[in-house]
């Protein structure tokens, strides 16, 4: 279906909502991807996707977690379509990201520090670990996003928390265990 | 006797993801395990920064090209008042404060120590605001200067105010009236209503009742240049929310400010009680 003739299709309501979501959306495609101008192109495949298939969404649903959804699958798209030219990342660790992303504000050293953490933990378990603590899904809305079972975001919760404390300990990540000591 | 707690139910406990049995059961592991209690507050310590780290993001303005990607060129869909208020009701209740969340703000700095943070976004009279609840909140025999059976309360100070100074009916939200008091503010007076917690009839006849939680609303007539948005803002224990509304046809801006040391989805309830009450003119 030719995007635009679907865009015109969309009803006001179902814009309006979807534009009050748009800053939660960019938030969390920021966190997912930290380039600015990468993560809003990520929301605006996100954005066009939803206004395509707006028939789709179940108003007794939240859009947020609608649109997470759609950002998810996108972001798994693009990560596999690079997975197959595996060329050029320039965006790809550029100081100028965290640069931007930490201006204005207060203790510049630890945000850094978690954003370089961040950045290092393996996608699967950043995802649920950031929709759990930033956007504040529970945990069977994760496991609906994201498409897996709650159990599966349990464990990457738990380990991601655990990776992630590690990296600001100053561990490396592969060191970082998930699992209690058994006495 | 009980399931062993791993590492999983403390993660599931700091998300706010357990039942009360399981919860009570890994608060008690928690008391009894400093170790473990230590690793869970700096999980908590880091999602806290997480948050903060990305919070800017919300209030930034959004580019021009997604926004017109859905409301198409001219932004036709222009957000009604009301739009805002539900996406700052969306943004706040999905903040709000679970279980875990409390426990750890509660061990951080006493209100009092905080009042003199950074000046806040609201300006100076969200301050004064701030400090007028700590001072008349721990009062117990003149909390308020006109209690809230005198019946021109409500006529008093909407006439020394010059603002339409309701009293706000939050039974429903567990808080009753107790009365009002004139406030000296930068501007003019400024008004201070005090509501407290409905207590229920076991507390009441318990030997010795704990103080009631007390929440103000603080009222004045807004600055010319003061933004009319819905923030809330965290000093120590207190939590405010603050808005101007009014500015349309009816020409009497009112600024509020409610504050209290309560999670911030209760706070949120009580605002939204307000804000309701308010936006009908009667």
């Amino acid at each position: 279906m030719p995007c635009e003739t679907a865009t015109v299709d969309a009803p006001a309501p179902f814009r309006q909502q979807l534009l009050l979501a748009i800053p939660r959306l960019r938030r969390y495609a920021r966190s997912l991807v930290f380039d600015p101008s990468a993560a809003d192109d990520l929301v605006q495949t996100a954005l066009e996707r939803a206004l395509t298939h707006w028939h789709q969404f179940d108003q007794r649903r939240d859009i947020l977690v609608w649109t997470i959804s759609i950002a998810h699958n996108a972001h798994l798209d693009e990560h596999r379509r690079r997975a197959r030219m595996p060329l050029v990342e320039p965006r790809e660790g550029q100081p100028a990201a965290e640069d931007n992303l930490v201006a204005n504000s207060p203790d510049i050293g630890l945000r850094l520090d978690l954003v370089a953490a961040l950045r290092q933990l393996p996608v699967e378990q950043r995802e649920p670990l950031l929709l759990v603590t930033l956007e504040q899904l529970s945990y069977a809305e994760c496991a609906e996003t994201l498409q897996i079972p709650i159990g599966t975001v349990m464990s990457r919760i738990s380990r991601g928390r655990a990776a992630l404390r590690a990296l600001l300990d100053g561990h490396p990540v592969h060191a970082a265990p998930n699992l209690r000591r058994v006495v | 006797m009980n399931t062993p707690i791993t590492d999983t139910d403390l993660h599931a406990w700091l998300d706010g993801e357990l039942g009360a049995e399981r919860r009570a059961e890994v608060e008690a592991w928690l008391h009894a395990q400093p170790e473990d209690a230590a690793r869970v507050r700096l999980w908590a310590a880091d999602r806290d920064v997480l948050r903060l780290q990305f919070e800017a993001m919300l209030t930034e303005p959004v580019p021009k090209r997604l926004r017109e990607l859905v409301t198409g060129p001219g932004g036709r869909a222009a957000v009604a008042p009301w739009m805002r208020w539900a996406a700052a009701v969306a943004l706040f209740a999905l903040g709000g404060v679970v279980g875990a969340g409390v426990m750890w703000r509660s061990q951080s700095a006493p209100a009092s120590a905080s009042l003199a943070a950074a000046p806040s976004a609201g300006g100076g009279w969200v301050q004064r605001a701030a400090v007028a609840h700590a001072v008349y909140v721990p009062e117990v025999r003149h909390p308020v200067e006109v209690r809230a059976q005198e019946e021109h309360l409500s006529r008093w100070l909407t006439k020394r105010l010059d603002v339409p100074v309701k009293l706000f009916d939050l039974r429903a939200q567990g808080f009753e009236l107790v009365g009002g008091r004139l406030l000296p503010d930068a501007a003019g007076p400024s008004a201070q209503l005090m509501y407290e917690a409905i207590a229920s009839p076991e507390a009441a006849s318990g030997a010795a009742a704990p103080k009631p939680t007390r929440v103000t609303v603080y009222l004045r007539k807004p600055d010319e240049n003061t933004a009319a948005e819905f923030r809330y803002e965290q000093r120590g224990e207190l939590g405010l929310f603050y808005w101007v509304e009014g500015t349309s046809e009816h020409g009497k801006a009112c600024g509020y400010a409610l504050v209290g040391a309560l999670p911030r989805a209760q706070l949120l309830a009580l605002a939204e009680a307000i804000y309701k009450q308010g936006g009908v003119v009667q």
